[in-house]
């Protein structure tokens, strides 16, 4: 099993909020993640996928207690390319083999998926910054 | 008919078809009409998507922007549309109910058919003002006209409901007044995962667009819908100069890697 601890509850309730006549939530409803929750994975980058209409990491989470078993593999999707390049990201931001620590809201039905909350590149340091007025992408 | 008489009926029938354009203006006076048009140029999105994170994660900020916005928007609906509201709901609690891990794909998703008013939509968009026409482009693959040459809306036998209806606008001084119908008869409601409340056919939306200064662009907005609303529904949408950007990309393309597909009805997410 991955190393997966719950953390502190985010309370980032997504209600596509109540915009009449437009969704507000981009590409599709998060429901099937659960936000209330956080789980950390820390692996080696199999696939980093650039693509629209969501960018995933592909992850190979080992079992610190079963170092023998094979690492199981998550996808952790996250925004389209163009939210994450205003954030710092760029195509080449990860890459195969790459060692990360990610935290994520985990799919509800337990499957080894989860929405993005940050990434923690090889160099210690998270990856991208999160979007602000006025702000430039480096 | 000699060729005169036949010529001068022609011009008449050119003239007289509907779709021809109010203003047709020569080159020199249509530079002269640019320069009395705004300088909406530059990109810009809601207010609202200002601060997501990597995972699109909404700020604290934002979801207070968002309730206050979803409050003043909240619909009063007439008896016979309250009930039609209330099932619609009724049945997706119910199909939440049944499987909390899937839910329910209540609305298509904004994959390049974002539905009215797309302004209000997620994603960077710009503005082309001309004389003729004010168009919307937005990165999730929408397109909005808005003609102001003077033209009415088409007459009835010729409309029908559609994703952006049709609009036509005029200009008081700097703000471009909006009137919109023929579209899809919905609106979205933002409770749940999502879902279209029906309308008649005399909704109607009516914008009111305007800079406020440099950085900073509002929507004066108002649904009415004498059939299924006790009220108009009004709101003011704030849209924020993009700063940290300076492309359009597009992002609705959905086909390349779509991997949260719609299986009977609910969202499943493909991990491998």
């Amino acid at each position: 099993m991955p190393k997966r601890h719950n953390l502190l509850i985010a309370a980032l309730l997504c209600t596509c909020s109540l915009m009449i006549a437009a969704p507000a939530c981009a590409h599709h409803s998060r429901a099937m993640f659960d936000q209330t929750k956080q789980i950390i994975l820390v692996g080696t980058v199999k696939d980093f996928q650039w693509t629209n209409p969501h960018c995933w990491i592909q992850v190979l989470v080992p079992d610190p207690t079963n170092p023998q078993a094979a690492a199981a593999e998550w996808g952790i999707e996250m925004g389209a390319p163009v939210e994450l390049m205003r954030k710092g990201w760029k195509p080449g931001s990860l890459n195969p083999g790459d060692k990360v620590t990610i935290i994520a809201n985990p799919l509800r039905d337990g499957q080894p998926g989860g929405l993005v909350v940050s990434v923690t590149g090889p160099d210690g340091k998270i990856i991208g910054h999160p979007a602000a007025p006025g702000s430039r992408a480096p | 008919m000699n060729l005169k008489s036949a010529l001068i009926a022609a011009l008449v029938l050119f003239t007289c078809v509907p779709f021809t354009r109010a203003q047709n203006l020569n080159s020199k006076t249509r530079v002269a009409a640019f320069a009395k048009l705004p300088d909406w140029s530059g990109m810009w999105e809601s207010d609202a998507f200002v601060g997501q994170a990597d995972g699109q994660q909404f700020s604290e900020d934002a979801l207070k922007r968002m309730k206050a916005r979803a409050e003043s928007m909240r619909p009063s609906f007439t008896p016979e549309y309250q009930a039609k509201y209330d099932e619609i709901k009724k049945s997706i609690q119910a199909a939440i109910a049944a499987d909390p891990n899937h839910p329910p794909s209540t609305h298509q998703p904004l994959c390049g058919s974002p539905p009215f008013p797309a302004t209000a939509t997620p994603g960077m968009f710009e503005w082309r003002v001309t004389p003729e026409e004010t168009t919307f482009i937005s990165t999730v693959g929408a397109v909005r006209h808005i003609y102001t040459d003077g033209r009415s809306h088409p007459s009835k036998d010729l409309l029908w409901p559609t994703l952006m209806g049709d609009s036509i606008g005029h200009w008081e001084g700097e703000t471009l007044v909006v009137d919109t119908i023929a579209t899809r008869r919905r609106i979205y409601i933002g409770e749940l995962t999502g879902f279209f409340a029906p309308m008649s056919d005399q909704l109607q939306f009516t914008e009111r667009i305007r800079m406020v200064d440099h950085d900073q662009m509002q929507i004066d907005y108002t649904v009415e819908d004498p059939i299924a609303l006790t009220k108009p529904i009004h709101s003011v949408i704030t849209y924020v100069r993009v700063t940290d950007f300076d492309r359009m990309i597009e992002e609705a393309d959905c086909e390349e890697n779509e991997r949260d597909p719609v299986v009977n009805g609910r969202f499943t997410t493909v991990t491998h």
